[in-house]
Formats: C-alpha cells, sequence, structure tokens
C-alpha cells in the first residue's frame, strides 16, 4: 500500500474517530482506535479516547464510570500494540 | 530495515510519546481544575452536535435527494410537489413533536418548581450512559438535580452528574453498571443499569409482579424511574429475571425538565 493511500486512510478513520466520539455510538471509535492502532503508530487513538472522556465522563461515576476508560484504552491500544506493528508492519 | 523506515518509526514514537505526556498533562490540569477541561470539551462538543444536527434536518427536511429522485424518474412537477408536501408534514411532525414535549413541560412546571432544558448532544454515543443539556449553574442546575421527562408527573430518566455554567451533563438512571434500589408490586428490587434506559435484577419467582407494572425509587423521591418490561423464568428456578425500561425514547426526547433533589 502506498504511503498516499496508506495516509489518506489513515486521516478518514481519524475523522470518523473524532466524529464518532461525539455523534455515534461508542463502539464506533473504539473499532477505530482498533483498527489505527493495529496499522499506525498513531496518536489520534489517544486523542480520541481522551475526547471520548472529556465528553461524556464523570470522576463521580458508579463501577464502570468510575474509570477514563477510553483514554486508559487508547493508551493501552497506542503503546501496546506497538511490539506488534514493529514486528509485522515495517520488517 | 531502511534507514528511512527507521526513521519514520522514530518519528511516529516520539509523537506518540507527546501525545500520552500532553494527555496525561490535560487528565492532571482536568482533574485539579474541577473539570475546567471537561466544560471546555462538552461546550465543543454540544456546538459541534447541534451544528450538525441543524445541518443534518436542513439537508433532509428540504426534500432534495427526494426531489433528485423525481426528476430522475422525469415526474418532476408531481413528484417536487409531493416531495414539498412531505417535508411540509415532516417539518410539522417534528415541530408537532416539539410541542408535545414543551406541553409536557407546562404540565410539570405547574407541578413544582424546576428548568426545561434542551438535550444538547446525542443521547447514545456515550459509553457512560450520560447526555448533555443545555442548562447550567446559571440557569438553576445543580448536581445531584433529578431530570424528568414524558408526560403527567414525568418519570425520572437520570440525575445531574456535573454542572457547567450553561451545560450540564445527566447521567441515565439506568447507565451500565448503576445501581439503584427500586420499588414494584411492593417488592424491593436491585436494579442493574443495562444502558439505553433498561434495568435487569432477579427476584424470587413467586413474586407476582407483572410487564407494565411502574417502578418507583425512594432515591429521587418516590418518583416513577420505569416500567416492568418482561418478567421471565426458567421452568423449577426460584428465581425470576424481570426487565425494567424507562418508558420514553431517549434518543426522541428534545427537552427534559430539570428538578432539584430534595422536591
Amino acid at each position: 500500500m502506498s504511503y498516499r493511500v496508506s495516509n489518506n486512510i489513515r486521516v478518514l478513520l481519524s475523522a470518523l474517530g473524532f466524529v464518532g466520539a461525539i455523534a455515534l455510538p461508542p463502539w464506533v471509535p473504539l473499532l477505530v482506535m482498533a483498527m489505527l492502532s493495529l496499522r499506525f503508530a498513531a496518536w489520534e487513538v489517544i486523542a480520541i479516547g481522551f475526547l471520548v472522556d472529556m465528553i461524556w465522563f464523570s470522576p463521580a461515576g458508579g463501577i464502570v464510570a468510575s474509570l477514563p476508560i477510553f483514554t486508559l484504552l487508547g493508551l493501552m491500544l497506542a503503546w501496546g500494540l506497538e511490539p506488534l506493528r514493529s514486528e509485522f508492519l515495517t520488517r | 530495515m531502511s534507514s528511512y523506515l527507521r526513521n519514520e518509526r522514530v518519528k511516529a514514537r516520539r509523537r506518540l510519546l507527546i501525545a500520552t505526556l500532553v494527555v496525561l498533562l490535560a487528565l492532571v490540569f482536568d482533574l485539579a481544575s474541577g473539570g475546567m477541561v471537561r466544560g471546555a470539551a462538552r461546550v465543543a462538543a454540544s456546538a459541534v452536535w447541534s451544528a450538525g444536527s441543524a445541518a443534518s434536518g436542513a439537508i433532509f427536511g428540504s426534500g432534495f435527494f427526494s426531489s433528485k429522485r423525481g426528476l430522475e424518474a422525469k415526474i418532476e412537477a408531481l413528484q417536487q410537489e409531493l416531495t414539498a408536501q412531505q417535508a411540509l408534514t415532516g417539518r410539522l411532525e417534528v415541530l408537532e413533536r416539539e410541542n408535545t414535549q414543551l406541553r409536557a413541560m407546562v404540565n410539570f412546571a405547574k407541578q413544582q418548581r424546576g428548568v426545561a432544558a434542551p438535550i444538547v448532544s446525542s443521547s447514545n454515543s456515550s459509553p457512560y450512559g450520560t447526555f448533555l443539556i443545555g442548562a447550567g449553574t446559571l440557569e438553576g442546575v445543580a448536581e445531584g438535580s433529578i431530570v424528568l421527562a414524558g408526560s403527567e408527573k414525568g418519570f425520572v430518566i437520570g440525575s445531574v452528574a456535573e454542572a457547567g455554567e450553561h451545560i450540564s451533563l445527566v447521567r441515565e438512571v439506568f447507565a451500565p453498571g448503576a445501581l439503584v434500589e427500586g420499588l414494584a408490586g411492593g417488592a424491593v428490587l436491585s436494579l442493574e443499569g443495562r444502558g439505553g434506559g433498561n434495568a435487569r435484577t432477579e427476584v424470587p419467582s413467586a413474586l407476582a409482579l407483572s410487564s407494565g407494572e411502574p417502578v418507583t425509587s425512594t432515591a429521587f423521591a418516590g418518583r416513577v424511574i420505569g416500567i416492568v418490561g418482561s418478567v421471565s423464568s426458567d421452568p423449577g428456578s426460584a428465581l425470576a429475571r424481570v426487565f425494567v425500561r424507562v418508558p420514553v425514547s431517549l434518543s426522541e426526547l428534545q427537552f427534559v425538565y430539570v428538578v432539584p433533589r430534595l422536591e
């Protein structure tokens, strides 16, 4: 895949993720974050997760809502999949 | 590995590291400042949502796409007239729905002091069972205020989790993982929220609960928080599964009524 096509995909996915954080069901930004982090070392993954939490999260929430789950997921996906990306995508 | 790829990898990692540090700093600042970053993000998100909502309403409400189909089918005049009528009907339906909800707000206002507020975000985008309303501390909304919708006395759909100046975050009663005690048919139900206005619990099979029965909660001053949707049990099981739902569709709501917690 050429750099240009690859970059376009990244931009489109990122845009979908940011819009999804505001107006689409939560599985959309989650799926976008997973797809982006599988292919790219994308800072957008962290930003999308952070945006979801800044809009919808309240620290005084119940059991599920007491942690900024999307920010943590973003960090885990971005850094956790780094060895996988290094192994399969750049060698 | 070529030096170009190696350089790209190093750059990408550096950007990732910077993003991580920025996000962590922003999180710390947000918590230390009592939610300043969250407040700003919500104002921006509600502006984007309102703009998007108005634009999509204008595009789809205008009948533009229907007219195009009509032209392609070469029945221009009649098709356009029909489209215009349909668009008008659609707009009238929207206005009628809005009017019905505002009439309910007027009824609420007669019964109790409170604030009518528009919903300024998507109601199904939050992973935490939350949504935004366009009223805040300057309009008299405070943390813990109860959010009502529906007709007559209304149903509790949530409570204010965070109040900004003009925008507040509402957590649904049945947000995912939320635990709330309800009363139905003389029995106490420990309801576990499932999101989307749904909750479930288990009760002894001998308990006579039927669908449609209202569920109230002392946590919300005895107001109705939902109705029993269905009751099911396996043969021979001592427990029955009870599903409770909010009787209004959150995605169709445009306005809510916010009352102080203690009323």
